[in-house]
């Protein structure tokens, strides 16, 4: 770690504006620590280059295993442990008993998908009833917009640029040696 | 302007070569070795009726989905509008097969309608069957050639009335064509929910005539909805790749393959709740349908449900397959497959019976009918630019992104 | 890129900023309640407090104190339950497939309408479980082995379809409605200066703090949800429809019950919305964002659905004489000129009728008429749901055992309960969450808000 590091956080107050000054800022070599908006801005992830999200790909395996689950509880219930004539139903088989097992199989699979896919999106995002909110300033929920970057090089160039950008507010959140602990936390 | 590629033009007479040869050849080499039943005589005609009905349920679904683009005031469509008014040029051209058809059963040619049977409305016959007698308000030669005929042309004028307005939309900027387009497809989709369900029972559901079910209609849609969305996404993709769709992006394409994803599933739902239901219950009447169905045909049945629901769902679930136009358009190709089937085992069970199989005859027919759609639906798209040139949804559509 | 096309009307109205949307959308939890509020919540909780008295006189005395006989053996509660699931299909299936259809102006009343969806599902609950009898075996209905060896709960039942459908689709419904909620209770947090409301907020809102890699998870999870709900919603409907449908009784053995319950139960679900935010549209004031447009776009779904649902009728008629079944044929002859013949021309008129008033466009952009309009679709599918249960019941293959149906006080006073549970339930949430999703809404601000909209026009004229 460099020791010229040091935090500034800069505030806009229009998303437009927010989005224009990434491509500069991130051109100056500055890294773009976190960004903190109010509501979803359509295309920020893709500008600040993040990753595709993996959690859609997670419910779908999810649903796989509430799939499987269900096939499995009606094999066992219904075909192997104690298979019943109700109704005319035939139940020598899975195969030939599975339409009325459908209902089932389907709202299975949905409700593994979908609360396994939620519980993996709150550990993921490290949120959980209770925990300290994440957002250094309570103005970024109501129309507000921080951008957080790591300075390396000339701290007044990059607060001058952020100027130039749109930002209304610009703070140092924490020196060299602080930034580094908190890397290191 | 967009040109009908000569190229293309040959390929369709060529296919449409093909399929006056198999429908020839099913009409009257065929036909030579005697001693066969009905079934055997009603092979040609039902393959006709099959590829009649596939081809004019397609027009029609683009019927209905150009009207919900403008009664739901769509923004993201507004750049392939013109070619779902190209697949709806087919509806008159297949509306008069269909007429010809319904002519041809009701004066004896064919027997694929059972009820048209000698006697069999006529308690003194031999033939009589007091079921289908109850029927006969309903089912007569008459009213049925009259309702055919008020499906056919309520179809057909809607659509020529929302092409006439949508030319009005290359002229100028006055949107008194929108807004009448607007209100045409507000009628024409009342219009439409209540013939849409009558024509399936109408032309399909009476081969089955001891038959009924009540979600048969609406089954029947969704069948045809997923085969125009996908028909759709196929001219669109041959455009594009072409370069004569520089409006539309990834996106748009994105968008029909959802379409496609999701109606699949619609239309599996329907099967579902009409099969299980009547599988469950198990009572005679009804359940006498899915007998040869999962009997003699059980093979189709089942390679049509994987063709029409397990490989779409499969395979169009992600972001990605659906972005790739060389993906989509073989998913489409199988899925129009699928529903070519779907409607083949509908018909076949009660026309041709025990005596089908899927021969030159029902695929040259097929051929046929994928030539003369290709003819009159290209020619209709050469007619006028590719894009309504002053839609109010254009610049909206052309930033559309997902 | 917030581009509209000019032919759409603004979907928020007046000089609003983002900020304009957080004071709005944060004032009926930071202000004192209005009178109308507390004399709509002391009214529901009468009505609650009767209904509970009703239930636990049911559960102490049995199913015996209800208008329930032999010929008729499900009459109110099972209307009930489906009534109630009905409305409950709105909410998700705003949030849920207005948001693939990328319906905008689905927004500012997606909240609510989850909200409605969860309490209505709630009420919907409780009638098989009184209906058990004996409530305290409930559990009886999921799949553990009980004291008598593995004799399992049986899957081939519709019944059984029904609790994983209603658990799976309640649950489902509350998450999807939470990973929502979160965002908006960060932003009650972030205001809050009781520090009970911040403490309290704080634990709801589980630490969010909208940074961009969670808003990018937050999409897709809502977007995986949505597709998730959307099927799930259709098939919640279908089963309730199945417990009727596999059966061979005519008037219930129908193929098409399965989508035409859907279409029925969203027939029945935005007209509930509709009653519920034309109330909280006038307590609040959020004229703003619950603009005429909003109410005209939800009649015209109303309108939609209840044509479906009309023609589901005419279907069902036509097919009951086309069959030839002679049992067949009397039910549906029965349910329009037997002696329930009010209760069907009740529903034909409410439910098919009545919406169709909605193509005219003063009609259905006047706040009044929506507002009775609502109220007489509700009406008409409980009768519906009355229509289908008693009337194919009542006079079945035994002549000597056909029979009326009459409620006892306790069969209306449990009903009557449920709805000002509801009400409660509404009252406190309409007091307590964020009633519109505004961190979503404030997405469509600069495309959908009047003073932008009046910008780009200008900026279009220009060049």
């Amino acid at each position: 770690m460099a020791n010229t590091k040091s935090i500034i956080s800069a505030l806009f107050d229009d998303d437009d504006v927010l989005l224009k000054s990434i491509k500069s800022i991130r051109e100056k070599g500055h890294k773009i620590r976190e960004v903190y908006t109010p509501f979803p801005v359509h295309g920020l992830d893709h500008e600040l280059g993040l990753e595709r999200t993996r959690m859609a790909i997670t419910a779908f395996i999810y649903g796989v295993l509430g799939l499987g689950v269900a096939m499995t509880l009606t094999y066992y219930t219904m075909i192997y442990d104690w298979p019943q004539n109700i109704g005319g139903k035939p139940s020598m088989t899975w195969w030939k008993n599975m339409p009325a097992f459908v209902p089932v199989l389907f709202e299975m699979t949905v409700f593994f998908a979908a609360h396994l896919m939620v519980w993996t999106y709150f550990v993921r995002n490290d949120m959980y009833p209770g925990r300290k909110a994440m957002n250094p300033d309570p103005r970024t929920t109501d129309d507000m917009f921080m951008m957080e970057i790591e300075c390396s090089g000339d701290e007044e160039l990059l607060r001058n640029l952020l100027k130039e950008v749109g930002a209304v507010e610009i703070n140092l959140v924490s020196k060299a040696d602080e930034a580094e602990a908190l890397a290191e936390a | 302007m967009y040109q009908f590629p000569a190229k293309l033009k040959t390929i369709s007479y060529a296919l449409i070569g093909i399929g006056l040869a198999a429908l020839l050849y099913g009409f009257f080499a065929g036909g030579a070795d005697a001693g066969h039943g009905h079934g055997h005589d009603n092979r040609p005609w039902a393959s006709l009726l099959i590829n009649n009905f596939f081809f004019l349920g397609i027009s029609l679904g683009a019927l209905f989905f150009l009207a919900v683009q403008y009664a739901a005031n769509v923004g993201w469509s507004a750049g392939i509008l013109r070619i779902l008014e190209g697949i709806t040029s087919f509806l008159p051209v297949a509306g008069g097969i269909m007429l010809v058809i319904v002519l041809a059963s009701m004066f004896h040619l064919n027997h694929l309608y059972h009820w048209t049977a000698e006697g069999i409305m006529d308690p003194e016959s031999e033939h009589f069957d007091s079921i289908i007698h109850g029927k006969k308000a309903f089912l007569n030669p008459l009213f049925f050639i009259l309702r055919s005929v008020i499906y056919i042309i309520g179809w057909a004028y809607a659509a020529i009335v929302l092409r006439k307005l949508s030319l009005q939309g290359d002229r100028g900027t006055d949107l008194t064509w929108y807004n009448k387009s607007i209100k045409t497809s507000a009628i024409f989709l009342v219009f439409f929910a209540v013939t849409s369900s009558m024509a399936a029972w109408d032309w399909i559901m009476s081969i089955d005539t001891h038959w009924f079910s009540t979600l048969f209609g609406w089954y029947v849609f969704a069948g045809i909805f997923v085969s125009s969305v996908t028909t759709t996404a196929l001219i669109a993709i041959h455009l594009k790749n072409k370069g004569h769709l520089p409006w539309l992006n990834d996106s748009h394409i994105h968008d029909l393959g959802k379409f496609m994803f999701a109606f699949s599933i619609f239309w599996t739902y329907l099967w579902f709740s009409q099969f299980m239901l009547i599988w469950y219950s198990n009572i005679p009447e009804e359940v006498t349908y899915y007998m040869p169905r999962f009997g003699e045909f059980k093979g189709l049945f089942i390679t049509m449900l994987v063709m029409n629901f397990i490989f779409p769902l499969l395979i169009l679930m992600s972001r990605d397959s659906k972005r790739n136009f060389g993906f989509l358009s073989f998913m489409g190709a199988v899925m129009i497959v699928g529903h070519w089937l779907n409607v083949y085992i509908m018909v076949t069970p009660g026309t041709v019976g025990l005596d089908w199989s899927i021969g030159f005859v029902e695929i040259g027919t097929f051929l046929g009918y994928v030539g003369l759609f290709i003819w009159v639906v290209f020619k209709r798209l050469a007619a006028v630019p590719l894009l309504i040139q002053h839609h109010p949804m254009n610049k909206e559509s052309e930033h559309f992104h997902i | 890129m917030h581009y509209e096309s000019p032919v759409r009307e603004p979907l928020i109205t007046g000089d609003k900023s983002y900020h304009d949307i957080t004071v709005d959308v944060a004032k009926p939890i930071e202000t004192n309640a209005p009178r109308s509020w507390w004399i709509a919540f002391s009214v529901s909780l009468i009505a609650f407090l009767w209904g509970i008295g009703c239930i636990l006189y049911t559960i102490g005395e049995g199913i015996g104190v209800w208008g329930l006989n032999r010929t008729v053996n499900w009459a109110w509660d099972i209307t009930n339950f489906v009534w109630w699931v009905g409305i409950g299909h709105a909410g998700t299936l705003i949030s849920a497939v207005l948001l693939l259809f990328r319906q905008k102006w689905r927004m500012s009343i997606n909240r609510s309408a989850e909200a409605m969806t969860i309490f209505a599902v709630v009420q919907a609950a409780l009638f098989p479980g009184i209906h058990m009898g004996r409530i305290w075996l409930a559990y009886f209905v999921f799949p553990i082995p009980n004291q008598f060896g593995s004799l399992w709960v049986n899957f081939n039942s519709p019944l059984l379809w029904d609790v994983f459908a209603i658990s799976t689709y309640f649950s489902v419904s509350l998450v999807f409605w939470y990973v929502g909620l979160i965002p908006d209770f960060a932003m009650l947090r972030d205001r809050a200066i009781k520090p009970i409301q911040k403490h309290i907020y704080g634990i709801l809102s589980f630490g969010w703090g909208g940074k961009a890699k969670h808003w990018q998870r937050f999409e897709e999870v809502s977007l995986v949800l949505a597709g998730l709900a959307t099927p799930l919603v259709l098939s919640v409907h279908t089963i309730v429809s199945m417990d009727f449908a596999t059966s061979v009784i005519p008037g219930w053995h129908t193929t098409i019950f399965p989508p035409y319950f859907v279409a029925g139960a969203i027939f029945s679900g935005f007209a509930m919305v509709q009653t519920l935010l034309l109330i909280m549209r006038k307590m609040f004031k959020m004229e703003a964002y619950i603009t005429i447009q909003h109410i005209e776009m939800m009649n015209i779904i109303i309108m939609v659905t209840g044509s479906i649902v009309g023609i589901a009728y005419i279907t069902e008629l036509f097919m009951a004489w086309y069959s030839g079944v002679e049992y067949e044929q009397y039910a549906f002859l029965n349910r329009a000129t037997g002696p329930y013949w009010w209760a069907y021309w009740s529903m034909m008129i409410c439910n098919v009728f009545s919406p169709q008033l909605m193509w005219f466009k003063k009609l259905r952009t006047s706040i009044m008429f929506t507002f009775i309009i609502s109220i007489v679709v509700n009406i008409g599918m409980w009768f519906e749901r009355f229509v289908i249960i008693v009337t194919s019941l009542h006079r079945d293959y035994l002549p000597s055992s056909w029979t009326m149906f009459s409620p006892s006080f306790v069969d209306i006073g449990i009903f009557i309960g449920t709805i000002g549970f509801f009400f409660v339930l509404f009252l406190l949430y309409a007091r307590s969450f964020p009633v519109i999703a505004q961190a979503e809404l404030k997405t469509i601000l600069k495309s959908s808000g009047e003073n932008y909209k009046k910008l780009q026009d200008q900026n279009h004229g220009e060049h």
